[in-house]
């Protein structure tokens, strides 16, 4: 193994041993956090409701919800990483090693993009155990939910490194990400919103994703799949530039 | 040259100029240290040669590899002990050494075998399990020494390594850095006990406002500003030759 690609693992592994190390708090909490959605949409309020385009209210929520937890825990994750290293100042030890900006950009990326995977994958697991989830076309599903999370992972990153107090974060996660999440149809379908909440939810870029997604599993979806992946990666690839550039610069990171 | 610092600059966003046109060269093997008041520049240029801190201008050169064009290659022959005990709170003892190994890309048998031995070194080896913040301030600051050295740097960087420990760990720290200097590790010291500076090093440099105003040994400096010890020499530079300890009183004094 040559010095970098030793370096690189070493600076992913200590991003992942930081959530495994307080896996109640980065795994279990969502997980059960997804199972009270399940229970609460799906089996209580679910049952008042028949079907939802051919599908069973609980099915056709779960393929959002593991959207969302992927989406939620990459952000979150990434953001409270960076920012305690920069309170500590322990990520100076990262910061004066060999390793370029784009390690240390991919390497914090992977750390949230992993333990939202871990949650997704936990999550659809259990789901497959309790309802009978179909995956229609794994080839829209794979891309569409590793793209989602490299952007949230991405998200975290770019809030992470501009936020100067825990605060910053909790204000991005909860009047941000939160409402554009659940406004993008994770608990229903737009199409059958009223207008101009219909039109609105056209401009949320989570809309898409959740139609992605929800297509993956499903089959079912009310946004183009091709577009949808398209403008997916458009923006995957903008905000990885952002954030290449904040490293490359050292922006609130070197002094 | 084991580190040569040529014209260095660094502004501020805020307008504030750390450092304003600093040139120094430490030659391979000596005991450099640095000397200046709160403020002075020193930590800015340590930042600045490890790369935490991003120079306006100038050049910095480790073992002739520039600091900014060729970092890679520099950075591997740096290992600096910060001021702040800048410990990974969710790592171990051993896993803070371990990790800092994999960031400067050594193998794993390598890394196992260096984390013993500076866990014997440091006393540490009872305690390679327990998580960092646990960790008593004197036992931090070994740990940070240890961490620094970790990757068999040839040039160390000590930022007031010394800083608020017991009379003990500070004799222990000494001896242990005079040891790795006479074995060939050049040492840059920033310190405010001019002891300190006087018993460790070959050379020293006084930084004062963003400039180097003098260079030379303990000796050297002392005759430069015309008085009979570094500590004087020092008083006289930050403009506080008032309080020379050949001012206080005999009756005070005793």
């Amino acid at each position: 193994m040559s010095r970098r690609q030793i370096r690189f693992l070493t600076l992913v592994r200590r991003e992942v041993s930081r959530f495994l190390k307080i896996k109640r708090q980065t795994v279990g909490a969502p997980l059960l956090e997804t199972f009270l959605y399940i229970s609460v949409f799906g089996a209580a309020l679910g049952s008042r409701i028949n079907t939802l385009h051919g599908f069973k209210y609980v099915v056709f929520v779960i393929p959002g919800l593991i959207m969302m937890a992927w989406a939620i825990n990459a952000f979150s994750n990434n953001a409270s990483s960076i920012l305690q290293q920069k309170f500590q100042r322990s990520i100076d030890d990262q910061l004066s090693s060999p390793a370029s900006p784009t390690e240390l950009l991919f390497a914090f990326s992977l750390g949230g993009f992993l333990r939202g995977m871990v949650v997704s994958l936990l999550t659809f697991i259990a789901a497959s155990f309790l309802v009978d989830l179909p995956v229609d076309h794994v080839l829209v599903l794979i891309p569409a939910l590793f793209l989602v999370g490299f952007f949230f992972a991405q998200l975290g990153v770019l809030i992470g490194v501009r936020a100067e107090q825990f605060d910053d974060v909790a204000v991005a996660q909860t009047f941000v990400l939160q409402p554009l999440i659940f406004l993008g149809g994770v608990f229903y379908s737009a199409s059958l919103l009223p207008q101009p909440f219909q039109t609105l939810t056209h401009f949320n870029p989570v809309y898409y994703m959740i139609n992605l997604v929800r297509y993956g599993f499903l089959g079912y979806t009310e946004a183009n799949v091709a577009l949808s992946l398209g403008l997916l990666t458009a923006a995957v690839l903008a905000l990885y530039a952002v954030n290449h550039r904040l490293f490359a610069t050292g922006y609130k990171l070197r002094a | 040259m084991a580190l040569q610092i040529t014209d260095l600059v660094k502004r501020y966003p805020t307008g504030t100029e750390a450092l304003r046109g600093v040139s120094l060269s430490i030659a391979e093997g000596e005991f450099f240290g640095l000397l200046g008041p709160n403020g002075a520049g020193k930590s800015t240029l340590i930042h600045c040669t490890t790369g935490l801190a991003q120079p306006t201008s100038g050049s910095i050169r480790v073992f002739g590899h520039d600091a900014i064009d060729h970092y890679e290659q520099a950075r591997l022959g740096v290992g600096l002990a910060p001021q702040d005990l800048n410990l990974d709170w969710f790592l171990t003892v051993e896993e803070t050494l371990d990790y800092h190994g994999g960031y400067f890309g050594m193998p794993r048998k390598d890394r196992r075998e260096r984390t013993g031995e500076l866990l014997e070194a440091f006393s540490l080896t009872d305690k390679k399990d327990e998580r960092t913040r646990t960790l008593s301030g004197g036992m931090k600051r070994r740990l940070i020494l240890a961490r620094a050295l970790m990757h068999r740097p040839p040039l160390l960087i000590l930022d007031e390594p010394t800083a608020g420990v017991d009379v003990e760990l500070r004799l222990e720290l000494w001896h242990y850095v005079q040891r790795i200097n006479q074995e060939g590790t050049t040492i840059l010291l920033t310190t405010h006990y001019l002891e300190e500076a006087e018993q460790l090093c070959d050379k020293i440099a006084f930084i004062n406002g963003g400039e180097i105003v003098a260079t030379g040994t303990s000796g050297e400096l002392a005759a430069r500003f015309g008085v009979a010890s570094l500590e004087d020499a020092y008083l006289e530079l930050v403009g506080r030759k008032e309080l020379s300890r050949g001012l206080i009183p005999d009756e005070v004094a005793s």
